[in-house]
């Protein structure tokens, strides 16, 4: 089955041409503002209106050459074509060294703000009426190197696990649409540095790292590269050292917090 | 568990990069009117270095470090002052737009999440709400512990 699935993975030339035209179609429609409040804009990125767009071809009918088989496609192909957008940061980073000396220890710290994920989401999921499944959906943000700890303590068919499942499918849908709203919204709405939101882009998902930077940059174009290199780096240290952040204290602590709460929400 | 290298799966990801590198070319040019021939150039620089992290990470014996970190070490070292080649890496990889290389990435990626849709369905309105709840915990989190650090050693 795998060697089939190899095998087609580079003829199927419907299939690049309809992401071509669609990507083409993005791009030269560009950057939609839409006024929100007074001074608040949510900005629409071609990458959103391209995500829609192709969401759109898979569930159409008429567009029968993008089907199932397409889509298993797409997911392999996805963790090949990650790569460059990763260089992309990882230049940025590397441009800028002697600027992310100076930040040193910090991006450790920063690793420290996953924490904000339990205790904003974790009473939300209880009063929602989730029990265990809690546990597995806001003790972190729900991606790859968090599901390889979740099975090891709970087993794969556990609560913990579907709850997991649950944030990682709809992150992965949303995911990039939510963190684009939020980057715009709040900086409108606190006053905090760039700086400080760019490190906050590195949240160990690339996808979401990317779309915040997009939009963040563009909200402050004249700080562009220094921002892009927060924002990798950032990302690296989350790829790297966040899953210990998750094994020592995110998931115990989000543990400790449901034993204590979870009888308050019947 | 990790499939062996092999000069086919190399050749395979040559020709993956490769589609992608034109197609992000096209993308940059017709919504950044970015130079077509200098942006491609900027993407088979960045489409090689992802090929060597992911070669790296078949040939190095390390279990549980994924491609993505090699890619982004090798990314950041080639980009280094001290680097030799530094410079016109640098030059070039500019002329890709970060905003067209992820318009066709995610072109890519609502294609594969089509085969989701369903069981994204099924849970409604509440794993919503609880997702954005954990991103935004996070983001906020992340952010405000950054602020107090920069402040702290006086860099903003």
């Amino acid at each position: 089955m795998v060697k089939d699935s190899k095998k087609s993975l580079l003829n199927d030339y419907k299939l690049y041409l309809t992401i071509l035209i669609i990507s083409i179609f993005s791009l030269a429609y560009g950057t939609i503002k839409l006024p929100i409040f007074s001074n608040v804009n949510l900005i629409i990125f071609p990458f959103i209106i391209s995500l829609f767009l192709a969401i759109l071809f898979y569930i159409l009918k008429p567009f029968k050459w993008v089907n199932y088989n397409q889509s298993k496609k797409c997911t392999s192909l996805i963790l090949i074509l990650i790569g460059p957008l990763l260089v992309k940061l990882a230049i940025a980073s590397g441009q800028n060294i002697s600027l992310l000396f100076n930040v040193g220890p910090l991006l450790f710290l920063k690793e420290l703000g996953s924490i904000g994920t339990v205790l904003i989401g974790l009473p939300i999921a209880l009063l929602l009426g989730f029990k265990r499944e809690s546990i597995g959906m806001t003790s972190s943000i729900c991606r790859e190197p968090q599901l390889a700890v979740l099975i090891e303590k709970y087993g794969f068919d556990s609560d913990e696990v579907k709850g997991f499942f649950i944030v990682y499918l709809i992150g992965i849908v949303l995911g990039t649409v939510f963190i684009t709203f939020l980057v715009n919204f709040l900086c409108y709405v606190i006053p905090l540095h760039p700086y400080s939101f760019a490190l906050a882009t590195g949240i160990g998902s690339t996808s979401m790292n990317v779309a915040a930077i997009s939009s963040l940059t563009s909200l402050y174009p004249e700080l562009s590269e220094n921002l892009l290199a927060f924002s990798g780096i950032s990302n690296l240290v989350s790829l790297i050292f966040g899953i210990y952040v998750y094994i020592f204290i995110s998931l115990p602590l989000t543990e400790k917090i449901y034993n204590k709460l979870h009888r308050y929400f019947k | 568990m990790k499939a062996n290298l092999s000069l086919k799966m190399i050749g395979e990801w040559i020709g993956i990069l490769l589609i992608f590198s034109v197609m992000a070319a096209i993308g940059n040019w017709v919504g950044y009117q970015y130079p077509f021939q200098e942006s491609l150039i900027g993407m088979f620089i960045l489409c090689f270095i992802s090929l060597l992290g992911l070669i790296v990470e078949k040939l190095f014996p390390f279990e549980n470090v994924p491609a993505i970190i090699y890619i982004s070490l090798i990314g950041l070292f080639v980009a280094l002052p001290w680097f030799p080649l530094a410079e016109p890496i640098i030059y070039y990889t500019s002329k890709v737009d970060l905003i067209s290389l992820t318009t066709v990435l995610l072109a890519y990626a609502g294609i594969a999440m089509g085969k989701d849709l369903d069981s994204f369905k099924k849970v409604g309105i509440r794993g919503i709400i609880v997702t954005f709840a954990v991103i935004f915990g996070t983001y906020i989190g992340s952010a405000i512990i950054a602020q107090v650090a920069l402040m702290y050693t006086g860099m903003i």
